[in-house]
């Protein structure tokens, strides 16, 4: 079986995987990363996001042989010894979430947003969701949980 | 204790921090040892007989461990509910509908194997139009099996709604007919005679998901005692344990199920996944873990039917309503065991009083999927209906809106069209709330193609027993259990309950679901009644906590009950505060070998009778562009009784993600099918929910007219939201063209079209 | 939901990656936002997926009176290209900003949108408008395409198999010109029900329509009339009627929109 290489969350790892295997089944199944969700099968929700490289990416719509030799970033990479990332912290204060299924793909999704625009305006914050579907939460308390986190850094 | 500070503070929830870190464990997301995995062959002709099912190619897949048809599941129970036939036995109802399940060692395997499998049919006449299948000498929707569900008590989880009349109608109609209801009383003919205004429409909404981001899942093995563990994402453990139970015929105490956490649910996770899982896992003795992709998701689990409403009311001149007369043809797809047709013609009646009513729903069986439960079932499309029409009455009439709604809402001990009182409700207050907004001011002078519209709604609620325990630990913290599932935050709500109760910080107290082994007893989580049920166990499990605390208190501090205190974590005497002992010195001296006191733990049990509904108005702002038909939802605003809101952050959440499904039923949603009932929509790429550009700032007005059986006055405050934020949302868009569309959703070519005809 | 079987491999540069393309069923992988969604619907089941995305083709330069767009140019780098930041280039940014969304942009290539051919891809209608070329490479020969006859049919091009395109070629607009995009969205995929751009230029001014047709494409003479005669497409959603009713508005708002850019453009 192929091999593939990556660092994920700063440890490096080796993985054997298939051609097919999708990104998201390697961080959940053979890593145990189960914060990435799998929401939809069209790439449509966003459940899945991870960084790559920084850049947000839907890791269902991506092979895992394609990260070889890259480094991802999931949500349980995102505090750093035990300290929520700002925001982590901003969506916890500001009720970012309901059930959280949504949350992580969310939080990553916003993290490569602010780290190209420090305080977004709510119209930017809202295009930049296009890609992260929530069913709970009518999206405006994530939005102001991205605004406070961008304020804050 | 009459000190409440604790109740109505905004806290972050319980859980959000495990839910940011990624550390929550949802059902998909455990390991276990030995797993294999599952997954659906469906059905891809709408009415069929099976002739064959071949997994001969499946069973050459390496990798591939069983292909299990309905035979090979130990079924018990003969009916044709999804509980009792995961699989088709003979007859496929629906494209969609689950025919064989491939097992095997991977989910890559468990794909490869499933589309290898082969199937031959025999097709039937599809059922498919609703309205002809009713008339007699329709073609049958199910040819095989006779429909005599006992689907459990799947209904009356949904909503404390009764079913009218008897049914004394002559009508003529088919067997495609499931169930009639009947709600008449008073001289409809009369009223209508005396009415200064009439006003009639049909109204038809389409299947609509309820697009819980968590798609279906359960995990189920049989531990070596032989005890089956369903790990499952569902709304009710104790619901699904009932199911599982006797479509197996296993005793009750034989099944644990686990709810895990929730990825969103709205009604439509009850035990639909669970007999598959658990029919392989006891075929093949081992764990089988069934977690369906999107596209299987869409295709075979249990949306909200669609309805058409031929509705007719009257209203005298000064704005008192006369009669209203109704006729609600729901489609049921292929669920035999239950409908809509109840609470829809219930709600068609909105919160207002009627000289005369005469409402018929009727529930259909088509060669489509299983109806089931969204986020108050019937409600939006009643609301839909009946808003809209008064729109027009008041129009007819020259009256205000809101005037008009006002002279007529509900208010305690009105009797409903189900012939019941109505209980302490808000009606009143959630209409002079949000008439003070300033955007309803703004109705009257608005730019070119934009409109405000208004709407109200509501849910009656539900009731069911429950039973719930606090427990002090060694460390003087509470530990909560109940075994309600947590959809809509309801554990964030007991923590603060608990708090309160007890004399405790919300911090210092943990909740924990239970599952059916251990768990007291929990109805299921949804018809907006856990914080009102669940939550007065709770209540009255903490008060008897406290009465053991203080009974240890007071031999401790040699001081009487009575004149003591407990205020964040310390037991003291009221005037004497340095007299005290810590919840947690008193703790441990009950916790050890040879400690003197009982554990200091309370058990608490609800069973109110009483109903507590909740309303919610609702104002739209749309601007609509009349050269594309493309609606922009400019602004909103939701009023809504909550009884009382323990965490104003959460009654908000729930306040703005209902009306955003609401905006979604009006302008986006809908699955639609194929002239032979084939679902075309069966992904997010043509079915569209809405996403956070197409949603404005919602502004919440909390009103709290408290429940008087609710633990502070709270009570189920879920569905209400969604009822008629649709309805609102299409008057908007009628204000803002000069017509009206009487069908959801209102797609920019919908809009088009209508500006053109 | 979980692609048929595949192998992987990694293409070292061009002439390697043309080599591995030579097996029966390849499938170039560029950001893969094309092609995998259509893999995990098991609609596509090449038999190697050969990793084209490390290869040295993204960039995006002017040179020359040209613009040239690397195919492997993300959506994401062509939004923050220079180059693009001009009003005869605006509807190159207008259309990519609402190209998928900001995950999609991160990863999917300008070449790998030309060559899946979606037929309501919205960069192809820009793409005409501005008269791209594609510059072809195979190993038997370069060669060069002007879009709209590389765009064949839906999801079908005449780039040949063993072929891999290595430039998307557009002629710099003179002083004085604009471009725009307008375009309606199927509000669930994101696809355009109709998009229009337009070019207008001191002595011409041309248009393109997508998500109406088996290809995107050019309009031949006033915007108006071609229109009204040309071959529309509809569905249950949105009928032929009503996308031709929109495309009449969208071509409309795109030239007014392009006229303006043209003015403020000296």
């Amino acid at each position: 079986m192929p091999e593939l290489s990556l660092v994920v969350n700063g440890e490096q790892h080796r993985l054997e995987v298939e051609g097919r295997t999708l990104l998201v089944h390697a961080l959940r199944d053979e890593l145990g990363l189960t914060g990435a969700h799998i929401g939809c099968d069209t790439s449509q929700c966003g459940a899945c996001t991870v960084l790559l490289d920084g850049a947000a990416v839907k890791s269902c719509t991506l092979l895992a042989l394609q990260a070889d030799g890259r480094e991802v970033t999931t949500i349980e990479g995102f505090a750093t010894d035990g300290e929520l990332h700002p925001l982590q912290r901003a969506f916890v204060d500001h009720h970012g979430l309901q059930c959280g299924f949504c949350t992580p793909g969310i939080i990553l999704t916003a993290a490569d947003l602010l780290s190209r625009t420090s305080s977004p305006s709510d119209d930017e914050i809202r295009q930049a969701l296009r890609g992260n579907l929530c069913r709970c939460t009518g999206y405006q308390a994530i939005v102001e949980s991205i605004r406070a986190a961008g304020a804050a850094t | 204790m009459s000190d409440t500070s604790l109740i109505g503070v905004a806290r972050p929830r319980v859980d959000a921090r495990e839910k940011v870190t990624g550390a929550t464990r949802y059902a998909a997301d455990g390991y276990v040892h030995g797993l294999l995995h599952a997954r659906p062959v469906l059905a891809t002709e709408p009415h069929a007989r099976i002739l064959r099912v071949d997994g001969e190619a499946a069973l050459s897949i390496p990798g591939v461990v069983a292909v299990l048809t309905a035979s090979d599941l130990p079924i018990a129970s003969p009916g044709t509910d999804r509980t009792s036939e995961p699989l088709a036995r003979e007859e496929v109802v629906f494209a969609g509908q689950p025919i064989a399940l491939v097992v095997a060692e991977t989910e890559a395997a468990a794909e490869d194997g499933a589309e290898a499998v082969l199937v031959e049919y025999e097709p039937l006449e599809p059922v498919v139009d609703v309205e002809a299948a009713m008339r007699p000498g329709a073609a049958l929707a199910r040819v095989v099996e006779a429909s005599d569900d006992e689907a459990g008590d799947l209904e009356s989880i949904h909503a404390g709604v009764d079913h009218g009349q008897e049914d004394d109608s002559e009508e003529q109609l088919s067997e495609n007919v499931l169930d009639r209801v009947t709600r008449d009383r008073g001289d409809l003919e009369a009223a209508f005679a005396a009415s200064d205004a009439i006003v009639e429409g049909t109204f038809r909404t389409p299947w609509v998901y309820q697009a819980y981001l968590e798609p279906q899942v359960c995990t189920a093995w049989l531990e070596p005692s032989g005890t089956l563990v369903v790990s499952t994402s569902t709304q009710g453990s104790f619901v699904t344990r009932r199911e599982l139970a006797r479509a197996f015929d296993i005793p009750l105490e034989d099944i644990r199920v686990v709810a895990e956490p929730l990825g969103g649910a709205f009604g439509g996770k009850f035990a639909l996944v669970e007999p598959l899982a658990v029919g392989a896992a006891l075929a093949l003795e081992r764990p089988v873990r069934l977690v369906l992709t999107r596209g299987e998701d869409f295709q075979a689990t249990n949306p909200a039917s669609a309805q058409v409403t031929h509705l007719k009311l009257g209203a005298r001149k000064d704005g008192t309503f006369t009669g209203i007369e109704g006729r609600l043809i729901v489609d049921r797809g292929s669920n035999a065991g239950w409908g809509v047709e109840g609470t829809s013609s219930l709600l068609v009646a909105g919160p207002y009083r009627w000289d005369a009513h005469d409402l018929r729903g009727y529930g259909v069986q088509t060669n489509r999927f299983t109806f089931g439960a969204y986020r108050a079932p019937g409600a939006p499309t009643a609301a839909f209906a009946v808003e809209s029409l008064l729109d027009e009455l008041a129009a007819k009439l020259g009256l205000d809106p809101v005037e008009m709604r006002l002279k007529n809402a509900f208010v305690e001990g009105d009797l409903s069209v189900s012939g019941n009182p109505i209980p302490t409700i808000g009606a009143v207050e959630v209409l002079e709330r949000i008439r003070e907004h300033p955007l309803w001011a703004e109705r009257a002078a608005l730019p070119e193609g934009e409109g405000i519209g208004l709407a109200l709604g509501y849910w009656p609620g539900g009731n069911e027993p429950a039973a719930a325990v606090c427990r002090v630990n060694a460390d003087g913290s509470m530990t909560v259990v109940t075994a309600a599932a947590d959809m809509s935050g309801v554990n964030s709500a007991f923590a603060v309950i608990a708090a309160e109760a007890f004399g405790l910080s919300p911090d210092r107290i943990r909740v924990v679901t239970a599952d059916t082994s251990s768990g007291p007893y929990s109805g299921a989580s949804g018809g907006s009644k856990v914080t009102y049920t669940v939550g007065a166990a709770v209540l009255r499990a903490a008060e008897s906590a406290r009465e053991k605390l203080l009974a240890a208190a007071s031999q401790e501090l040699e001081i009487a009950t009575n004149d003591l205190e407990v205020v964040d974590g310390v037991v003291r005497a009221i005037g004497a505060p340095d007299r005290s002992i810590t919840v947690e010195e008193l703790a441990q001296m009950a916790l050890r070998f040879g400690g003197r006191y009982e554990p200091i733990e309370g058990h608490g049990g609800s069973a109110q009778t009483r109903g507590a509904p909740s309303v919610a108005a609702h104002i739209s702002h749309v601007r609509v562009d009349r050269e594309t038909g493309e609606v922009e939802v400019l602004g909103h605003v939701i009023a809504q009784d909550v009884g009382r809101a323990l965490n104003p952050a959460l009654v908000e959440g729930q306040m703005r993600g209902g009306t955003t499904q609401g905006i979604g039923w009006a302008l986006y949603e809908q699955l639609e099918h194929d002239e032979d009932g084939r679902l075309l929509t069966g992904s997010f790429l043509d079915y569209a929910i809405p996403r956070a550009e197409n949603v404005p700032e919602i502004d919440t007005l909390i009103v709290e007219v408290p429940a008087p059986d609710g633990p502070y006055g709270a009570k189920g405050i879920g569905e209400a939201p969604v009822v008629a934020a649709p309805a609102a949302v299409a008057n908007a868009v009628a204000a803002a063209l000069g017509t009206r569309l009487y069908e959801l959703p209102m797609t920019p070519p919908r809009i088009w079209e209508a500006l053109r005809s | 939901m979980i692609p048929a079987p595949t192998r992987y491999a990694r293409a070292t540069d061009l002439d390697h990656a043309l080599e591995l393309l030579e097996e029966e069923d390849a499938k170039a992988i560029a950001g893969g936002q094309s092609l995998l969604p259509v893999m995990k619907l098991r609609i596509a089941r090449p038999s190697v997926v050969v990793d084209i995305s490390r290869l040295d083709l993204r960039g995006v330069e002017a040179r020359e009176g040209e613009l040239h767009i690397g195919p492997l140019t993300t959506w994401a780098e062509l939004l923050r290209a220079e180059a693009v930041d001009r009003p005869s280039l605006a509807a190159i940014r207008e259309c990519a900003q609402g190209i998928g969304d900001l995950q999609v942009r991160n990863l999917g290539t300008i070449g790998g949108s030309i060559a899946h051919a979606d037929p309501a891809s919205d960069m192809p209608a820009v793409l005409l408008a501005l008269g791209a070329r594609l510059h072809l490479r195979s190993p038997e020969r370069e060669r060069e395409l002007p879009l709209g006859e590389a765009l064949v049919g839906p999801f079908l091009t005449a780039i040949a198999a063993t072929e891999l395109l290595t430039d998307v070629v557009v002629p710099l607009p003179p002083a004085c010109s604009g471009s725009a995009y307008a375009s309606l969205e199927h509000p669930a995929s994101g696809f355009a029900l109709v998009g229009a751009a337009a070019l207008v230029e001191p002595d011409r001014e041309a248009v393109a329509l997508t998500g109406v047709g088996a290809t995107p494409f050019l309009l031949d003479g006033d915007p108006e009339q071609a229109i009204a005669g040309a071959e529309i497409y509809g569905d249950r959603f949105a009928s032929a009627e009503y996308r031709r009713g929109l495309a009449a508005v969208l071509a409309g708002r795109a030239l007014e929109s392009a006229r303006r850019r043209a003015r403020e453009d000296r």
